[in-house]
């Protein structure tokens, strides 16, 4: 239906031709009712331009609205450039807040996720062990650098092996972007017994050079593998005396605060841990000192 | 006794993948791969025999498992 107005206002001739038409046509289709109601629309958009012809000048005060409506195509409208810079200006306020926001979100996000790690606590109790060099080593030798710390044992069938040459050649493909910081490989061993500095140097040194093992008392080991979590079980002895031992089989990377960071099974190839391990690096802070959280 | 050193290890290695293999292609009969399975005893250590065989069932009865599904067995202790 037509809106209210319409029919108070002298109706142009032009109206009056386009709604006889639409009478006659009557009721064909949807689409015929479309374009109708269309031109309609447009002869309604005419019949507001030539309103100035009817309204006296000047415009008395009820006439206002609607000449002023007329009244667009007489005045010019705002220039381009300051539209632009007007609707420039609202974007680069909500870009702005939309920046913050997203910011503030991102710290929050991290004071959380730091939270967590420390709650979770893996890895923060201290280890102490001895090199294959016979110097004793805490977690503390470590800090400021990047460890990828892999536990295990020399007489490992298969597994260990296969681990540490990926843990191997993952380090290498680090190694070879010069901005990434240090990054330290580790074997622990699970067996002290048998894995003393001398068999440790023998095994480790088919693998990347820089791979430091550690070895130490049993009481030692144990403490050190209770605080990453690792299952260490030695196998009954044969008659040999040879014996497996039954372990997590796990890399753990720990950031230069000490925190533990991530730690990938037997199912991540060496492309993969790179990536990862450079993923961790990129997003890393450092962190303030405990007490100023 | 010292861990066998990497050569060794790919000895052994070695030895276990052709016994692995006559197996698969005589349809897991021992009988008639006796002679690599003396092989890769001699070139092994005994642990690592008794692990690589634990490993072999594994990885059989794995195979079962994705291709058959999980039957359950049916004299179970507990209820």
């Amino acid at each position: 239906m037509w809106p209210r107005p319409f029919p108070r206002w002298p109706r142009p001739s032009r109206y009056f031709r386009l709604r006889r038409r639409r009478r006659g046509s009557g009721g064909g289709g949807r689409r015929s009712q479309v374009s109708g109601r269309r031109s309609q629309l447009r002869v309604m958009l005419r019949c507001l331009r030539s309103i100035p012809r009817l309204c006296p000048a000047p415009c008395p005060s009820r006439c206002l609205p609607r000449c002023r409506l007329s009244a667009a195509p007489d005045t010019p409208p705002l220039p381009l450039r300051r539209r632009l810079a007007v609707a420039g200006a609202a974007a680069g306020a909500a870009a702005a807040i939309w920046l913050y926001l997203r910011h503030e979100k991102e710290q929050r996000q991290r004071s959380r996720r730091l939270a967590e790690l420390r709650r979770v606590a893996l890895g923060q109790g201290d280890f102490h062990l001895r090199d294959t060099a016979g110097v004793e080593r805490s977690k503390a030798d470590f800090l400021g650098r990047w460890v990828l710390l892999y536990f295990g044992f020399t007489h490992c069938p298969d597994v260990c092996p296969e681990e540490l040459q990926k843990l191997s050649r993952a380090v290498e493909l680090l190694e070879r972007d010069p901005a990434l910081p240090p990054l330290q490989p580790l074997f622990v061993t699970v067996d002290p017994e048998r894995d003393n500095a001398a068999a440790l140097l023998r095994y480790l040194r088919d693998f990347h050079p820089r791979l430091l093992g550690l070895t130490g008392t049993t009481e030692q080991v144990r403490a050190a593998a209770r605080a990453f979590r690792v299952y260490v079980s030695a196998g009954p002895r044969d008659a040999d005396g040879d014996y497996v031992v039954d372990h997590s089989v796990l890399t753990f990377l720990v950031d230069p605060d000490g925190f533990f960071r991530d730690c990938y099974g037997r199912s991540r190839t060496a492309e993969e841990m790179a990536r990862s391990v450079r993923a961790h690096m990129d997003a890393y802070e450092p962190l303030p000192p405990a007490g100023e959280e | 006794m010292a861990a066998p050193t990497m050569e060794e290890r790919k000895a052994c290695w070695g030895a276990r993948d052709e016994f692995w293999q006559c197996l698969d292609s005589h349809g897991d009969d021992a009988a008639k791969c006796e002679k690599l399975r003396r092989a890769f005893e001699s070139r092994c250590p005994q642990q690592w025999v008794k692990h690589f065989d634990k490993r072999r069932d594994f990885l059989k009865y794995k195979k079962k498992l994705e291709t058959e599904g999980y039957h359950p067995p049916e004299a179970a202790g507990k209820s």
